[in-house]
């Protein structure tokens, strides 16, 4: 069976994306990831949804040519539209389940 | 090999300044970009817009390509290019990001290269994102669970979708909507490279009984209008199996009860369980009980609708 690694380190972030430790400190700034733990930024880890905020914030100033703050600021947008979202599936079945859906 | 016409991809004239070239690119990645746009189909012509801008943005890939449109624009299906042709600013790594056409003609040695490290003597393996279905129940301890994906395998002369299948492990407590990485699980990497990882969306399946807020469950509990008026103890289910509960006597519909420790496993503890109360009058009733609810009604007085007389 597969172990689940939870977290990633910067050290290991940056190797595989082969972004410097600046650009991920930017990110971190800019709100699109929270290190898990505090401290030094040499020793930063992130857990894997950190890592796709991330991703996705790379993507889209490299597609698009954008700066930071107007990446951090999709991003921030982004989050706050699939948590709507996920909250409006939620209050909708919680909704069906106390209404009974009738003709008048 | 079809041939790629990357003026058609970008609907710009072949003439077209780079500035009108940027614009139109610009509207349609915003159109099509898998982070803007979940849709299905989005991604691949993304993919196709990013590939045609990624030429036609660097005068020297342009005017490679410009001169490959003019040898064999025409052959759209049987397109192979000059004997002997190199691009001049091109390597040979295959990315999956890109068509066999671009692959071919410049291999992706440069420019958007989506995992830019490279390791050994190739490029890493890309990372792959799949949505995890759970059951409610399979967050309340450790969970083992199979999952099978497709990868796509970067072979010589194309790109290949393997199948795969194994088993991971489903932390307690793990919420919907988070992440799982699974190392080394992803897109093989090019020659000694390590692999990609596989990041698993973890998507709650909605449950027939349960509702989520968080790590708290919510229950909706149907009572009769007399457990309601009079109080009653009723058996409610919960994730690890039925509790009593007391109802109040006068509780109104949509009243919440809550369970202290009852919800969804979290690092730090449990969650709560919320117990909805909802009226329910029996369907049919005989002679007798709307004779009873008839006294109810003129021994009650009870006008719900008060407030509304008030206007």
């Amino acid at each position: 069976m597969m172990s689940t690694l939870v977290r990633i380190t910067v050290s290991e972030f940056c190797e595989q994306e082969g972004l410097s430790r600046r650009t991920v400190a930017e990110l971190v700034e800019c709100d699109v990831a929270r290190p898990l733990n505090e401290g030094s930024a040499a020793d930063w880890q992130f857990d894997a949804t950190g890592v796709h905020w991330m991703k996705r914030a790379i993507r889209l100033q490299r597609d698009f040519e954008l700066d930071w703050v107007t990446v951090a600021t999709m991003i921030d947008l982004l989050r706050q539209r699939e948590r709507l979202l996920k909250e409006n599936q939620n209050l909708r079945r919680q909704l069906g389940r106390f209404l009974k859906s009738e003709e008048h | 090999m079809e041939f790629k016409d990357y003026y058609k991809i970008l609907g710009v004239a072949p003439d077209a300044e780079k500035a009108d070239i940027k614009v139109a690119y610009r509207k349609l990645a915003r159109k099509f970009h898998p982070d803007l746009n979940p849709d299905e189909g989005a991604e691949a012509s993304f993919k196709e817009v990013a590939e045609a801008w990624e030429v036609l943005k660097d005068s020297e890939r342009r005017a490679e390509y410009d001169e490959l449109r003019r040898y064999g624009g025409r052959q759209r299906e049987g397109f192979e290019p000059p004997p002997g042709w190199q691009s001049a600013s091109g390597q040979q790594h295959h990315s999956a990001d890109f068509s066999d056409f671009f692959n071919e003609i410049f291999g992706s040695g440069f420019g958007r290269e989506p995992h830019g490290a490279p390791g050994g003597s190739g490029f890493r393996g890309q990372d792959v994102e799949i949505e995890l279905p759970v059951f409610l129940e399979e967050t309340v301890t450790d969970a083992s669970k199979p999952v099978e994906y497709e990868l796509p395998v970067i072979e010589a002369g194309g790109i290949r979708r393997v199948k795969k299948s194994l088993k991971v492990t489903i932390p307690a407590g793990t919420a919907d909507g988070e992440r799982i990485r699974v190392k080394g699980q992803g897109s093989p990497g090019q020659g000694d490279a390590p692999a990609g990882d596989l990041y698993l969306h973890v998507r709650l399946v909605p449950h027939p009984v349960f509702d989520l807020k968080g790590h708290n469950l919510l229950v909706t509990v149907p009572v009769a209008p007399w457990e309601a008026a009079l109080g009653a103890k009723v058996t409610v289910p919960t994730l690890e199996g039925e509790i009593k509960l007391t109802v109040a006597p006068g509780s109104q519909s949509g009243q919440k009860l809550r369970v202290r420790g009852r919800g969804l496993s979290k690092r730090d503890g449990k969650g709560d369980l919320y117990a909805v109360l909802k009226v329910v009058m029996p369907p049919t009733v005989d002679a007798e009980t709307e004779a009873l609810w008839q006294t109810l009604a003129t021994k009650a007085a009870f006008d719900p609708r008060k407030e509304w007389s008030k206007r």
